[in-house]
């Protein structure tokens, strides 16, 4: 037998794995803003934004089985939100967050009724319609006295202006420069807070009461119902959740861009299977999956954007791209999701805790306590 | 002759084994009852011998092992199902359904044809309703068609799984006494399993004992029903 | 009542489309209890290698033929190498990789095709116009009560149909038509009698695919604006008619198809302002929510949608 490492749950070693990862976290998290190029802030937030979305579809298909694929309707509900009060009624635009986190929760709630009498790929069905009928309805003529239809709502950011005050922390400034020139770190910071504000709803979601009744609803509704979970109400609020929390980023990407159209990528059907590409290839039932899915989806989205020019494409991946003048990224993670279902269902989540399990052994604490590496994932079974 | 023969049969569903060798013979011109509780590996017994299931071990039919052979041969070859629980096809008319039981067969449409008939005159209440949706009869017919069904592909080993279940005893005296003819004049071999032991034990050329996946005892009928501990612990009666 | 005649001809014109889309997700469904959310972008796959076939100079007769076999090994291939390994391990896996399949068609086809709407000028295409079975020109009409009915309407709407009795000859009068009724029926009863399920479904799924390639050729040369999102929508068309019909009935899916159609038809056409073409696909939805609350089942289908 190959030399393992033991660990023990809750002992020193445990701790010291934890502290120095936590503070690995806290560096990145501090040096991306303060050190790190513009251009890498940009994609960590567009990242972050990404994870909330994901986040909030992992809620619900990784811990009550419900697809959806109409993610981005909420998404979108979140943008023209913030953008309808914010334009026609003038509304500062932080404000508008909370409630567009309303509004999304009671559309949510409203599309979970047929949710909960139909299941499965009928569900699918059904999200995926509302997700082109969102585009479709915020174009609809009726409608456009409050859109203004296909050409979209502008000037739906914050205002930067020379009042706003500036912050420095030992000599740094990790806010960046609130007066304009750069407002990057600041956007970078409002996403950490989202993701973190949505990683704990989850997590509270998850390690409560009501999270264990969900995955008893997942793995078998009938049994769940027998042990008292009251199915429709638990469905229904972990649903408007779900919406409500896809809805916050939609919201920022609206303050953070400045305009909005209906026709952008992440309102449309196509932002739906986005979010559940990050959500798989990170790994569906495991908290931080939508983290490492929505960085590796961003980055190699980012990385290939320009390889529709052949000469921009490494030589090594060369001949597999260089036929088309189409960026690659959209085909790549079309086969990566494939492929994952074949080889590692539970994403990179999933093949980074069989990897440890094969080097670690973590001996775990009596009953009723957790164990370090096992902690976030998902039973087997999905 | 030996028509049907297992030697160390073994076979489970993923990590669970349900049968752990399991040796019997079938010899042509037999009805070989295989008697079992529920969950003594019955069902997994038919479906391991017509492969719709993964088993080890060797089944020999005719001289030939069949342990590796798909479903479709195993039929074409000549061994038919009767399945557990009436494995009609509930939406397809009744006689679609008989010509489904023969699928496998390469000969003209005018000689399915004429079996299909044939085997209406045995079965004439299937005859009346042979434009009904099988899922529309009563058990007892139910369980007629999925025999002649398996009759349509020309079997020459007949297995029948737990064909009394849930029928009422006059019904399933009725069915069992089409058996005994078929056997009679048809020359079909038959492997039935059963719970219901006095009817089956009638009819039975040899008997079988099967518990939690093992025989525990053969013998013909009577030596066994003359076996106290036997008769009382397995028979009833 | 001419212009009543003229939007419902219409409206059967466009549902014959949503129809053969719908028989192939029914066969699908029936055969292996999927829904092939793949169907859409498999079908344009399909129709723009007839568009290759025009550009190469096949005629369009033969073009579509081709196309059709294409999406026949489009969709036998996707059974057999993704779906059948696939779905020992759990529905939500093979949901994801239909899921997986229509992101990579799509993609694909604007890897191939360009992302433009064709045929485009700039592609260097030599067809000035999709290929189009039936005659399309604006003249191309006759007059029946005062309704002008074009010749392209009335000719979709017999293809459906032909296609129709086709199938319907198929499942009842020949030997793999009983066999996909059988393993429809019962799976494990349909092994015991011999039938070969793996091949069964395999062809099932090729069928619905080439099915679903003749629809999208139809539909593209209807429509003025062929581009990688033209089967979005049609799919959502689809899936509304299948779950109106009812999942497992393939006379559903085309009584489905043709009403959707219809009331879409006549929806934007009496209530224009409400409707219009922006909100037909919400028509579509509404349908798709109504049945599922009223009737899971559909209106032909036996009640096996899983309620929870």
């Amino acid at each position: 037998m190959s030399a393992r490492i033991i660990i023990k749950s809750g002992g020193r070693a445990s701790w010291a794995i934890r502290a120095a990862a936590a503070a690995a976290v806290v560096a990145l998290l501090l040096w991306i803003p303060t050190r790190g190029s513009d251009s890498l802030i940009d994609t960590c937030t567009t990242a972050a934004m990404l994870m909330a979305a994901a986040m909030s579809l992992n809620l619900l298909l990784g811990y009550t089985g419900q697809i959806s694929l109409g993610h981005s309707a909420f998404f979108g509900i979140g943008v023209y939100t913030t953008a309808i009060a914010v334009t026609r009624w003038g509304w500062s635009p932080f404000v508008t967050l909370p409630v567009a986190f309303a509004v999304a929760f009671v559309v949510g709630l409203l599309v979970s009724l047929p949710a909960l009498r139909i299941k499965g790929v009928y569900l699918a069905l059904v999200t995926l319609a509302l997700g082109l009928v969102f585009p479709a309805f915020i174009k609809w003529p009726k409608i456009e006295w409050l859109t203004n239809g296909s050409r979209g709502l502008d000037q739906t950011g914050f205002k930067f202006s020379k009042d706003n005050p500036t912050y420095e922390l030992f000599g740094w400034n990790p806010w960046g420069n609130l007066r304009g020139q750069n407002v990057k770190p600041f956007y970078f910071w409002v996403g950490v807070l989202m993701v973190v504000f949505v990683y704990l709803v989850c997590r509270g979601v998850v390690k409560s009461r009501v999270g264990r009744s969900l995955v008893a609803i997942r793995d078998n509704s009938t049994a769940a119902a027998v042990m008292g979970v009251n199915l429709a109400v638990t469905k229904g609020i972990v649903f408007g959740l779900s919406a409500a929390m896809c809805a916050l980023p939609g919201s920022l990407s609206a303050i953070r861009t400045g305009t909005v159209t209906p026709d952008s990528a992440l309102l449309t059907v196509a932002g739906s299977i986005t979010f559940l590409v990050i959500m798989v290839v990170g790994g569906s039932g495991s908290l931080w999956g939508p983290v490492m899915g929505a960085i590796v989806y961003q980055f190699i989205i980012e990385r290939t954007g320009d390889w529709s020019d052949p000469d921009k494409i490494p030589g090594a991946v060369r001949p597999l791209f260089s036929w088309s003048d189409v960026a690659p990224g959209g085909g790549i993670f079309a086969m990566a999701l494939i492929l994952l279902m074949f080889f590692a269902p539970f994403g990179i989540v999933g093949l980074w805790h069989k990897l440890v399990a094969k080097v670690v052994t973590v001996v775990p604490k009596p009953a009723g306590t957790t164990s370090l590496v096992r902690e976030e994932t998902a039973p087997a079974e999905s | 002759m030996t028509l049907l023969r297992t030697q160390g049969l073994t076979a489970g569903y993923g990590p669970l084994t349900v049968l752990e060798g399991i040796d019997i013979e079938v010899n042509e011109g037999e009805i070989v009852v295989m008697l079992g509780a529920n969950g003594a590996g019955k069902t997994t017994t038919m479906r391991a011998i017509s492969g719709v299931m993964p088993r080890q071990g060797i089944i020999e039919y005719e001289g030939r092992a069949i342990q590796k052979a798909s479903p479709d041969a195993i039929v074409r070859g000549g061994i038919a199902q009767v399945p557990q629980g009436r494995g009609t096809f509930p939406e397809l008319s009744v006689a679609d359904n008989m010509r489904a039981g023969a699928y496998v067969r390469r000969d003209s449409a005018a000689s399915v044809q004429a079996d299909l008939e044939k085997w209406f005159e045995v079965f004439p209440r299937l005859a009346e309703r042979h434009a009904q949706r099988a899922g529309s009869l009563s058990g007892g017919e139910q369980q007629m068609l999925a025999i002649a069904r398996a009759l349509m592909s020309r079997p020459k080993l007949l297995l029948c799984d737990e064909p009394s279940m849930g029928l009422a005893p006059l019904i399933t005296q009725e069915l069992f006494h089409v058996i005994e003819r078929l056997n009679r004049d048809e020359g079909l071999s038959v492997l039935l399993v059963e719970q219901n032991a006095n009817l089956a034990m009638h009819m039975a050329s040899r008997v079988y004992l099967l518990e939690t996946g093992r025989i525990v005892a053969s013998g013909s009928a009577a030596e066994l029903g003359a076996d106290d501990t036997i008769r009382k612990a397995y028979l009833g009666f | 009542m001419a212009l009543f005649l003229q939007r419902l001809v219409d409206g059967l014109a466009e549902g014959s489309i949503y129809a053969l889309l719908a028989l192939g997700l029914v066969i699908i469904y029936r055969g292996t209890g999927h829904l092939n959310f793949a169907q859409g972008e498999m079908a344009l796959f399909s129709t723009y290698t007839v568009y290759q076939f025009g550009e190469w100079g096949v005629p369009i007769g033969i073009a579509v033929l081709l196309g059709m076999c294409v999406g026949f090994v489009l969709g036998a291939a996707t059974e057999v190498v993704l779906v059948r390994p696939i779905s020992k391990k759990s529905p939500f896996a093979v949901f994801i990789v239909t899921i997986g399949m229509f992101q990579l068609l799509n993609w694909l086809d604007g890897a191939i095709w360009g992302g433009q709407q064709l045929p485009s000028t700039a592609m260097g295409s030599k067809q000035v116009k999709f290929p189009s079975l039936f005659p399309s020109n604006p003249d191309d009409y006759f007059t029946v009560f005062g309704a002008a009915i074009t010749w392209r309407s009335f000719c979709i709407l017999a293809l459906v149909l032909v296609i129709g009795a086709v199938l319907y000859l198929l499942f009842n009068y020949t030997k793999l038509g009983l066999a996909m009724r059988a393993v429809a029926s019962n799976s494990e009863s349909a092994k015991l009698v011999g039938i070969r399920t793996s091949t069964v479904l395999m062809f099932s799924w090729g069928i619905a695919a080439a099915i679903g390639a003749l629809g999208g050729v139809v539909f593209a040369g209807l429509t003025t604006n062929v581009n990688q999102s033209l089967m979005f929508q049609v799919f959502i068309y689809a899936s509304a008619a299948a779950t109106l019909g009812g999942f497992d009935s393939p006379g559903g899916a085309v009584v489905g198809g043709l009403s959707i159609g219809v009331i879409q038809n006549l929806a934007a056409g009496y209530a224009d302002e409400w409707v219009g073409q922006e909100m037909k696909v919400g028509v579509a939805f509404l349908v798709i929510l109504a049945v599922l609350l009223l009737r899971p089942s559909g209106l032909f289908g036996t009640s096996k949608v899983e309620r929870v």
